[in-house]
């Protein structure tokens, strides 16, 4: 893969990440005033989250966030 | 022959002629659900459609009103629905809604797990008062052409405020996330551009993160604008002549002008009669007439109504509807 490329597919995935957090902070701890609402992009966000974790090398996910597996 | 009560609802109601949505708020123990529940009835038998919405977990408007009430409204009186939702019932409500959906578009082998991280959210706090506040929404949308006036009687003051202000609020941290998903999406689209077949089935199309985010949005700004709206909402409050429900009333009133708010009145509850009297009452009357003097100073620029306190409970349609409701000031009684 030419290393823009690369570059451009780690940002996208930085970013990705970074919305899961904004929007599911209060899963790690992190006061979200909005927490009831961000409850209906669950089922659009729960997949992603699963492949997170993966990409993290973690078979199974982490403690205290989504239970996804 | 006009009765008091005629007269005095005229005069209440049409000060406030085309107000349609009207809140109720003041310490708790001051009146508020009798005062909503007069105000409603004295409205509906102008011939104007009227709902009353209670909040009170604890059935007042059903015990005031003689009625048992729900969460659908129900018919009391000619032109007079009244209603009674419960935040923990709502709370409960959204969230089965929010399960229903992942139940369509989750795998089975994530459900269980992500059903029970749902359920730690309904304990969570602020769930309620979202709920609330999501429901309160639904009802001033939904009752376009059904009713002509809500009356929403709430909860205690800073409970209230906390309500009325989460619009501002959450809207606020839902743009954020807006702007975030937006800079997301034309990376998305970049990525999917140069990696063309290597980006595999990434998600494309029409984004249902951001098209759920930005519903979100346009119906807390639908609700600002509502509540901002001073030709069409109002908010009451009921306050007694003692010291600590003006303190309240009054750190009240100025949140309410900071949230820009529209405040339509004041009601003085359970002032002393004159036909009141005794050596004791006497004194309780100069205490009093220090605080009354202190709430003319404070909410003059507001219209002021006083209720006299009563010698029995003031329950059931007919005592509502002949409650002596007073406009204050020049000793003018109406």
């Amino acid at each position: 893969m030419a290393p823009y490329r690369s570059a451009i597919h780690r940002e996208y995935l930085r970013q990705r990440d970074l919305f899961l957090l904004l929007a599911f902070s209060d899963l790690l701890g992190v006061p979200n005033p909005v927490a009831f609402y961000t409850l209906e992009l669950y089922p659009e966000l729960i997949e992603q989250f699963h492949e997170w974790h993966l990409r993290l090398g973690m078979p199974q996910a982490p403690e205290g966030g989504f239970k996804c597996c | 022959m006009q009765s008091d009560g005629d007269r005095n609802q005229k005069d209440v109601v049409n000060r406030l002629p085309d107000k349609k949505i009207v809140f109720f708020g003041g310490k708790g123990g001051v009146g508020k659900t009798t005062l909503a529940a007069t105000f409603a009835l004295r409205v509906a038998r102008r011939h104007v459609r009227t709902l009353l919405v209670s909040t009170d977990p604890a059935h007042s408007t059903s015990d005031v009103l003689e009625s048992g009430l729900g969460p659908e409204p129900k018919l009391v009186t000619a032109h007079c629905w009244a209603m009674e939702i419960d935040p923990e019932r709502e709370a409960g409500r959204y969230i089965d809604d929010v399960k229903q959906s992942i139940a369509e578009t989750t795998t089975p082998r994530l459900l269980e797990e992500v059903e029970r991280q749902i359920d730690i959210a309904r304990i969570s706090p602020g769930s309620e008062e979202a709920a609330l506040f999501e429901r309160f929404t639904h009802i001033i949308e939904g009752s376009v052409g059904e009713y002509d006036t809500i009356v929403f009687d709430t909860a205690p003051t800073a409970q209230t405020l906390r309500l009325l202000s989460l619009p501002e609020l959450m809207n606020a941290w839902v743009g954020g996330l807006i702007k975030r998903r937006k800079k997301l999406n034309a990376l998305s689209r970049m990525w999917r551009n140069v990696a063309g077949a290597a980006a595999g089935d990434e998600a494309h199309g029409e984004d249902p993160v951001l098209q759920t985010l930005e519903q979100r949005q346009n119906r807390f700004h639908r609700a600002r604008q509502i509540l901002t709206d001073a030709r069409k909402t109002a908010f009451m409050f009921v306050v007694t002549p003692e010291r600590l429900p003006i303190v309240e009333t009054e750190r009240a009133v100025a949140a309410l002008e900071k949230y820009g708010i529209p405040v339509g009145a004041l009601f003085v509850n359970r002032v002393l009669p004159s036909s009141a009297a005794g050596e004791f009452l006497d004194r309780r009357r100069e205490r009093e007439t220090e605080y009354l003097d202190r709430i003319e100073r404070a909410f003059g620029s507001h219209p002021l109504y006083r209720v006299p306190l009563m010698d029995s409970d003031v329950v059931g349609v007919e005592a509502l509807l002949h409650l002596s409701v007073t406009r204050s000031g020049a000793g003018e009684v109406i």
